[in-house]
């Protein structure tokens, strides 16, 4: 099922309002705990739905030119609101680009997670900035928002980050191509969650069973697997997704075990806290390093990909650091630059064709 | 240590003083033919100006090792350092003196082959590029002790600060403005002043000495009122003619920029509003034949090609009287209150232009329309930087629906050149200055 009668049948099911969210941060468990449905708007990926892409200059990602075309032409028309995490310097002026000029006439939510979140006021600001959103949020959806249904929600999620990072870390094993496994992980930005953990949990057991056709690991890290068809370009040439470290997916999956706070505000200013380094956050890029580091050498990667929007900021400003660092490793590392087009150009696939052939070699050292 | 400071206040108080005076007297013996331009003869003041920065920049020479030093983007609350005794260093403004002398795509190449993309700012490319090939056009910058970073511009600057912070391997101390939509929250506010308690507690670990919140005060006082001096010259030009271009405004900003909070920034206020307001007496305007037109600049000003661009207008009779740019230092520091300046610093620093919301934006090219009597606007769509960009293809049939007046949209980068086509441009401002008859 698309996600348009989805939607409609969480509402005449379910009762349940929906909401579109921009990328990438959000607190999603208050929106769960609130019984509205989160629908995220990547884009969407291709040529953009409605002139109003041009009303932003075409040195600005695609991202949000073609989010402000989707809105402009109807294209969420059918959720009650939309949220827009503050991200970015772009996502934050579509903000009030769509909502002031036109293009977005329903009401406009925003999230400001504290930039160096590591500071005492950092925290502060986060939890009243909690308060703030949730308060919102419960106009929007009609009710009061129970404690124990927020800690119920924080402790789904975590149990779906449970799900999420198993499949994620134990990729090597799991008998799926990559579009599959990321068509499955990837549902998560629009399934009721108690819906998209069922599909977890059954694509789980399938783990140990198998490996994916392709053999050679590579680590990814960019923005979106935005056009789809650069996994299987990849799969074909003989490698996979071993390691992921894309802003839509793996960088939202939080593996902190710890025992969460009683105070449900807390735990969940804790569970957004500990979500990995993400340069939309504006985390220092020592931890982010390490973290990469730390993904290529559990998953064996052989290569790396980077894989970035053309004009993302946040993104780009970490590529020198993620080339320096992998370079003293001595792994190969192909850089990407891609507009959510269709379809990726020839000379994109030829250029992953001629990694993938690179590091199959001799144990892929460069 | 000592040695150094010595040769700090030498460089500050005498040495950069006589070199100033020295370059003033060759350039009033040097007798150069004059160029043709549409621009009445320059402001009595720039050359104070032109010591002034001279001045500044030849004793940062020395800083580093005599006082503390820090580098500070442009919307930072500098008050706190400058009550600590840091000497202040603007990369933005270093950045723009690259931009004018046109060395910037050679210092972005070199950044550009480390993986750096084109697109990011380039300001930034500009920067890392200067610290990178050591190419300066002021000699060198003194090395830092701390960074201080303000995301009231944009969020490109923490990104920037923080390769500078790895690179430098100092503390950067950071003020995260939320972004206003509509109006601040009170917890929002708050977030703000917890974070300059925070930023003084770094700042005086590393100049190793308490503010004095009295002197701080102060500070704050000379600082709004700088502010203001520097709002009430770029008024002068309401005046038609108008005593000055928009475009002098952008050189004038230096002292606003780099030297808030001092009586020196001030004291050189006064004398340039002094002479502007001698010139209004006087009926000067800031073009030698008729003000035909009155424009508007939003955007940053393209630094090397600024000469260029309103020569070209110039020479038709079409002076900037405003900018949205020049204008932005007027409000800095406008809303702080000096006997409490933690809450007001908090509340006036979140507000400037570019942390607020599109209609905030909208009512002040209005604003600005209406009080400067203008008829026209060229609205910069900078490559570089989007927060300043992104609304302005909405803001400029906005304009010219509800005030009828004619507007440009013109694509450069303000510090790359290589991102302008001179020829193009002109035609487009040819055509710009047709659809006025
Ligand atoms: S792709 Fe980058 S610049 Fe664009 S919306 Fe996402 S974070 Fe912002
Ligand atoms: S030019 Fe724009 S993007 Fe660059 S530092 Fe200034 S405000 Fe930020």
């Amino acid at each position: 099922m698309t996600r348009e009668p989805y939607i409609r049948r969480q509402r005449d099911e379910h009762g349940r309002k929906s909401v579109a969210v921009l990328p990438v941060h959000y607190p999603k468990e208050l929106l769960t705990a609130l019984d509205l449905l989160a629908v995220e708007v990547w884009g969407p990926p291709g040529a953009p739905r409605s002139d109003a892409a041009g009303r932003i200059q075409a040195y600005v990602c695609s991202v949000v030119r073609n989010a402000l075309a989707f809105l402009a032409s109807g294209g969420a028309d059918v959720v009650d609101a939309a949220l827009f995490p503050h991200t970015c310097d772009s996502i934050q002026q579509l903000a009030t680009l769509a909502s002031d000029f036109g293009g977005w006439k329903k009401p406009t939510l925003t999230f400001l997670h504290p930039k160096d979140p590591g500071r005492p006021s950092a925290r502060r600001f986060l939890v009243a900035e909690l308060h703030a959103l949730a308060g919102r949020l419960e106009a929007l959806a009609g009710r009061r928002l129970d404690p124990e249904r927020l800690t119920a929600a924080i402790a789904l999620h975590d149990e779906i980050d449970l799900h999420r990072a198993a499949l994620l870390d134990g990729r090597a094993t799991l008998p799926l191509d990559d579009r599959a496994l990321y068509a499955l992980l990837r549902r998560g930005e629009w399934l009721w969650p108690e819906e998209h953990l069922a599909e977890l949990q059954a694509a789980r057991a399938k783990l140990g069973t198998g490996r994916p056709a392709a053999s050679i690991p590579v680590l990814v890290t960019g923005y979106v697997p935005e056009p789809s068809a650069i996994l299987e370009i990849l799969n074909g040439a003989g490698a996979f997704v071993a390691a992921d470290d894309y802003a839509a997916v793996g960088r939202r999956v939080v593996r902190d075990r710890r025992a969460p706070a009683t105070d449900p505000w807390e735990a969940l200013a804790d569970r957004q806290l500990a979500a990995p380094p993400c340069p939309t956050r504006v985390a220092d890029q020592g931890p982010r390093m390490r973290h990469l580091e730390g993904l290529a050498e559990r998953s064996g990667a052989r290569g790396v990909l980077v894989h970035v929007v053309k004009f993302c900021e946040p993104e780009l400003f970490d590529v020198p650091a993620i080339r320096r660092t992998f370079e003293a490793r001595g792994i190969p590392l192909l850089y990407l630059e891609g507009e959510l087009e269709a379809q990726l150009s020839g000379q994109a696939v030829t250029r992953i064709e001629a990694f993938v052939e690179m590091i199959s070699g001799a144990g892929g050292a460069a | 240590m000592i040695l150094r400071r010595v040769q700090y206040e030498a460089a500050a108080r005498a040495v950069g003083p006589f070199l100033a005076a020295l370059d003033d007297w060759r350039q009033r013996r040097r007798k150069r033919p004059a160029r043709e331009s549409p621009f009445a003869p320059p402001l009595e003041s720039l050359r104070a100006l032109k010591d002034m920065m001279m001045v500044h920049y030849l004793s940062g020479r020395y800083a580093d090792g005599a006082v503390p030093v820090a580098w500070v983007t442009s919307g930072f609350p500098v008050e706190m350092l400058r009550t600590l005794g840091y000497h202040t260093v603007y990369p933005e403004n270093h950045a723009a003196i690259c931009g004018v002398q046109r060395i910037v795509p050679a210092l972005s190449d070199a950044v550009e082959a480390q993986g750096y993309s084109r697109d990011l700012c380039s300001y930034v490319r500009s920067d890392l590029g200067s610290l990178d090939t050591g190419r300066s056009p002021v000699g060198r910058l003194p090395r830092p002790d701390l960074l201080a970073c303000c995301t009231n511009i944009c969020q490109t600057v923490l990104y920037w600060y923080r390769d500078l912070a790895r690179r430098f391997d100092v503390p950067l101390v950071l003020i995260d403005t939320p972004f206003i939509y509509g109006e601040p929250a009170p917890h929002q506010t708050r977030y703000v002043v917890d974070q300059l308690e925070e930023a003084i507690v770094v700042s005086e670990r590393v100049a190793k000495r308490p503010l004095d919140r009295e002197a701080f005060s102060e500070t704050v006082r000379l600082s709004r009122e700088g502010s203001d001096l520097w709002g009430q010259c770029l008024d002068t030009a309401r005046n038609r003619p108008a005593p000055w271009t928009g475009v002098d405004g952008f050189f004038h900003l230096g002292p606003v920029v780099a030297l808030r909070g001092t009586e020196a920034c001030n004291a050189y206020y006064r004398t340039l509003l002094d002479e502007l307001k001698d010139r209004v007496s006087r009926g000067i305007g800031g073009l030698k034949g008729e003000e035909r037109h009155r424009l508007l600049w939003d955007n940053l000003p393209v630094w090397y090609a600024t000469r260029e661009i309103t020569t070209l207008l110039g020479s038709q009779g079409f002076n900037f009287v405003c900018t949205t740019y020049t204008n932005a230092w007027a409000e800095a520091s406008s809303l702080i209150d000096p006997a409490n300046p933690m809450e007001s610093g908090a509340r006036s620093y979140s507000q400037i232009m570019l942390n607020r919301d599109l209609p905030n934006k909208l009512r002040l090219l209005e604003r600005l329309s209406r009080e400067f009597a203008v008829d026209g606007a060229v609205l910069h769509s900078d490559r570089s930087c989007k927060p300043y960009s992104i609304g302005q293809i909405d803001l400029k049939d906005r304009l010219a629906r509800d005030l009828g007046i004619r507007t440009l949209l013109l694509e450069a980068d303000h510090n790359d050149p290589r991102s302008w086509a001179s020829e193009l441009a002109a035609n487009r401002i040819g055509a710009f200055m047709e659809s006025f008859s």
